[in-house]
């Protein structure tokens, strides 16, 4: 089994970040993706039946779209880390803006500080473009993880 | 505990598709709250990584379990997007045990649902997270009939 570090170097030579998302199981349950374009990373959520929670719009579950931007922020602060660990959430608060529609859907993380043992995130998630979001989070992630995934 | 709501409850939970997809059940309802359990299953875990792998699913099952309480407080079933979310995690979940998530509606107003939500696994007295958030009612009436009918159990041929 590869080490965290060893699979978030690789995806960082090859620009394949999915080995380390597919560590996270829910993430490759709803589906989530990413790619980088220069040093921003957008994580996509392509359209999925299973991911819908409003059946008469229809319309992505809420929590799908709340789980997405939280493993947003988790990767995107796990994948800047100079000692890549996991990031654990403290807390996570989402606002709602639109329904989010059954296409694709994109996140982007922009860590807002980076403390020694916290990390301290703000997260988008649009469909047809980014200055019309579908939401908006922040939330605190714990970094000194390290040691639990040795 | 009260038949009727947690009936109506099963049937929204099993209307949904991503609800099908994670084996999510109501197990207690009554006027005031409802108890969803998410199951232990192997879609959400990763053997080669034991420690905090529920990573995101636990937002999923507040969500829902906070959305389910809405119906118990309302005397008509309305579908009730979600306004925001905030959740506090207190300790990580271990995997080998199933996360309930106890959610309750504690005020009801015109236009807005307030509830909180607990969500632990072998101890209730020791919350894994806690959660508040917010709803907006579309109003009477301005819920899909269809979808309507299949959540107050008036068209049961068409829920199963």
């Amino acid at each position: 089994m590869d080490t965290l570090q060893s699979l978030v170097s690789e995806a960082h030579k090859t620009g394949d970040y999915q080995p380390v998302i597919d560590l996270i199981p829910y993430a490759r349950v709803i589906g989530v993706k990413c790619e980088r374009f220069g040093e921003e990373m957008i994580f996509r959520l392509p359209r999925n039946p299973e991911n819908i929670g409003n059946p008469t719009i229809p319309a992505i579950h809420g929590g799908v779209i709340a789980s997405f931007m939280e493993l947003t922020a988790a990767f995107e602060l796990t994948l800047q880390l100079e000692q890549p660990a996991l990031a654990k959430i403290i807390d996570f608060s989402v606002d709602y803006m639109r329904a989010g529609l059954d296409r694709d859907t994109f996140a982007m993380c922009k860590i807002e500080r980076q403390g020694r043992r916290v990390g301290n995130c703000s997260i988008t998630a649009w469909q047809d473009r980014k200055s019309h979001p579908i939401a908006s989070a922040r939330g605190h992630f714990l970094l000194d993880t390290l040691s639990s995934f040795r | 505990m009260n038949a009727h709501i947690l009936a109506k409850c099963q049937r929204f939970i099993e209307s949904l598709a991503h609800m099908r997809k994670l084996k999510m059940r109501v197990i207690r309802a009554d006027e005031k709250s409802i108890t969803v359990v998410l199951p232990v299953q192997e879609q959400l875990i990763n053997h080669a990584f034991d420690t905090y792998m529920h990573g995101g699913v636990l937002t999923t099952l507040v969500d829902t379990a906070s959305s389910l309480s809405t119906i118990p407080a309302l005397k008509e079933y309305e579908l009730c997007p979600t306004l925001d979310l905030r959740i506090d995690h207190m300790s990580t979940p271990v995997l080998s045990q199933p996360l309930y998530a106890y959610a309750e509606c504690y005020r009801v107003t015109r236009n807005v649902l307030f509830t909180r939500a607990t969500v632990y696994q072998e101890n209730p007295e020791k919350p894994v997270a806690y959660a508040i958030s917010t709803f907006m009612r579309p109003g009477e009436g301005n819920t899909d009939p269809a979808f309507k009918a299949v959540i107050d159990g008036d068209n049961v041929e068409e829920v199963n």
